[in-house]
């Protein structure tokens, strides 16, 4: 099991990588779209990305629809509790 | 000399390719169509051997009924008054053979003949049978494609994946009989994958065209794709072939141009219809973030195929065959897996279009040419690759000793139906590698399976847009399918669904 703390710089490690973007603009509080400047059909590649990092399966969960920020990605990822890498 | 600017460029001349360009130029667009290969039509071409034509792709497809979507969408382009569809006999079906239990079960081109086929075969299953076939209709009133008083976005938008299912899983829950689990799961040897990771709503989009009644073309795939040139020249389109693309040119995010075979030319629409995982290598580094890139190189291919093309031994004026297809199958739904070495396995699939009994009984001439096709893993022929078009020595034996196998359990199976074949020619996933890009030699593009997400036909880039049966649906339908939603993308989704439909 890998600890909270430790998935969030995981997803913020990834999210920064895959989608270019300054790992010191991924706060909690950043919104995707409007502070990110990401869009539906990143969405997708979001979905894929974190999918692949974690080895979890997204679409089918219901509160992915309403992930607006960054804070919302980790608590999706931290309640799927990924067993170690 | 080519243009060196058009309105659009559409990349790839299979049937996707073909539909987007000409709904493109139908528009009023100047469009021109490139295609690496010496001549246009993609999967949908044919080829000759010992004088028999041959189809690579195309053997029936569902659709071209009064008031269904591929019919309409050819009459809308003009294509249709250029092709001959034929019904296939309305009594017509596939065979599914079992060899260990030596069972037979007639699949007809009919909701009700299908059911009560299973139904006599497998009584106790009665409920589950009437079930399943229930359910692939009720998901089709909800396809727009199949029910065309609905509009399309909202279903694209959601395309097919909602609270989706696996074909096996419905299977297994809906019928206990190997056998009759095999034959609920056949249909996905038309889109090429494996029952477990299909999901249900895209295996009864698929399926559906087929259990509404099944037609095949005179003149084959190639008399499709020769309607469309023909359509596309009175438009005025460009269509230039042997010529693959070097390059996509992008500027500040919006499509400029392409580059193939040295040549540019500008354009403010480009559509790419081919491998979606060969697209980054066409664009500059930087055009498409790390995320994206990454999903288009992952994407799974569907499974390849062994396929034989050969000779019936009999008359060209002998008798018709009552059955379309052959199929020969494994119980339960694990009926894609490649077989063991030096095995035929259990699935194959015998189809000899020109000996169909078509409804008019005259139409198309007898020819006895026969394709045999089996799952194939791209590991049993990677061996041999050496690159584009290069294969190493042992190539040509390995080819012809897995033809001999392939015909001998085709005649333990079918020889009471089938007679002797003399193979013409073999295709390999080495071969549908080179000739239609899948990475592992897929025959249907990309899988549009459970676990992954096809890309759709949208770019992050201004003016590029995807099309080809990895963005949409396979097949001849699928992929017409896609090459309209694509055109939509550009002129207006409801817009086109609304010109096409009136």
């Amino acid at each position: 099991m890998i600890h909270d703390e430790e998935i969030r710089r995981q997803v913020i490690e990834v999210i920064a990588e895959e989608f270019e973007l300054d790992p010191v603009a991924l706060t909690p509080e950043a919104t995707l779209y409007d502070d990110l400047g990401l869009d539906s059909l990143d969405a997708v590649d979001m979905v894929v990305a974190l999918e692949k990092k974690f080895g979890v399966k997204l679409a089918n969960e219901e509160s992915i629809r309403s992930v607006r920020t960054m804070a919302d990605i980790f608590a999706l990822i931290i309640s799927l509790k990924p067993a170690g890498q | 000399m080519p243009p060196h600017q058009a309105d659009a460029i559409v990349i790839g001349s299979g049937i996707s390719g073909l539909t987007t360009a000409a709904l493109l130029a139908k528009s009023g667009r100047q469009v021109v169509l490139i295609e690496k290969n010496k001549k246009p039509g993609g999967a949908l071409r044919r080829f000759k051997r010992a004088g028999i034509p041959f189809d690579i792709g195309f053997h029936y497809t569902g659709g071209l009924g009064n008031k269904e979507i591929l019919r309409v969408l050819w009459e809308y382009l003009g294509v249709w008054p250029n092709i001959t569809a034929v019904p296939l006999h309305p009594g017509g079906h596939d065979l599914f053979r079992f060899r260990k239990s030596g069972r037979s079960v007639r699949a007809y081109y009919s909701y009700d003949l299908l059911q009560e086929e299973l139904i006599t075969n497998f009584p106790r299953e009665a409920g589950g049978i009437r079930d399943f076939l229930a359910n692939i209709r009720r998901i089709c009133r909800t396809v727009p494609f199949y029910n065309l008083d609905l509009p399309l976005t909202p279903f694209l938008r959601d395309y097919l994946t909602a609270g989706n299912r696996s074909l096996a899983d419905v299977i297994q829950t809906s019928v206990k009989d190997p056998e009759l689990q095999a034959i609920l799961a056949a249909p996905a040897l038309l889109y090429g994958i494996p029952p477990r990771n299909a999901g249900f709503a895209l295996h009864s989009a698929v399926t559906h065209g087929y259990y509404s009644g099944a037609y095949g073309i005179v003149g084959g795939g190639q008399a499709i794709v020769d309607a469309f040139i023909t359509v596309l020249q009175r438009t005025g389109t460009e269509i230039i072939t042997n010529c693959p693309v070097e390059h996509i040119t992008v500027k500040d995010g919006t499509v400029q141009s392409v580059i193939a075979g040295g040549h540019e030319i500008k354009a403010e629409q480009v559509i790419y219809t081919g491998q979606p995982n060969a697209l980054p290598d066409l664009t500059a580094k930087g055009t498409f973030r790390p995320a994206y890139i990454h999903r288009l190189k992952d994407l799974e291919d569907t499974k390849s195929m062994f396929i034989l093309f050969g000779k019936l031994d009999c008359p060209d004026d002998g008798p018709r065959l009552a059955t379309t297809n052959l199929y020969s199958l494994p119980p339960g739904v694990d009926i894609m897996d490649a077989p063991s070495p030096g095995t035929a396995g259990e699935t194959l699939l015998v189809t000899a279009p020109g000996r169909r009994d078509v409804s008019d009984g005259s139409d198309a001439p007898a020819a006895n040419g026969v394709i045999v096709m089996r799952p194939a893993s791209w590991e049993e022929a990677a061996t041999y690759d050496l690159g584009h078009k290069k294969r190493r020595t042992g190539y040509q034996t390995w080819k012809e000793e897995t033809a001999t196998t392939l015909l001998t359990e085709v005649e333990k199976c079918f020889g009471d139906l089938c007679p002797k074949i003399t193979p013409l020619a073999t295709g390999t996933p080495l071969t549908f590698r080179d000739e239609l890009g899948g990475p592992q030699g897929g025959v249907y593009g990309t899988q549009h399976n459970m676990t992954q997400f096809a890309p759709r036909a949208r770019t992050k880039v201004e003016g590029l847009t995807l099309s080809g049966q990895s963005t949409l649906m396979t097949g001849l339908l699928g992929s017409s399918l896609a090459g309209l939603v694509t055109a939509g993308e550009i002129i207006g989704l409801e817009t086109i669904w609304d010109q096409v439909l009136t």
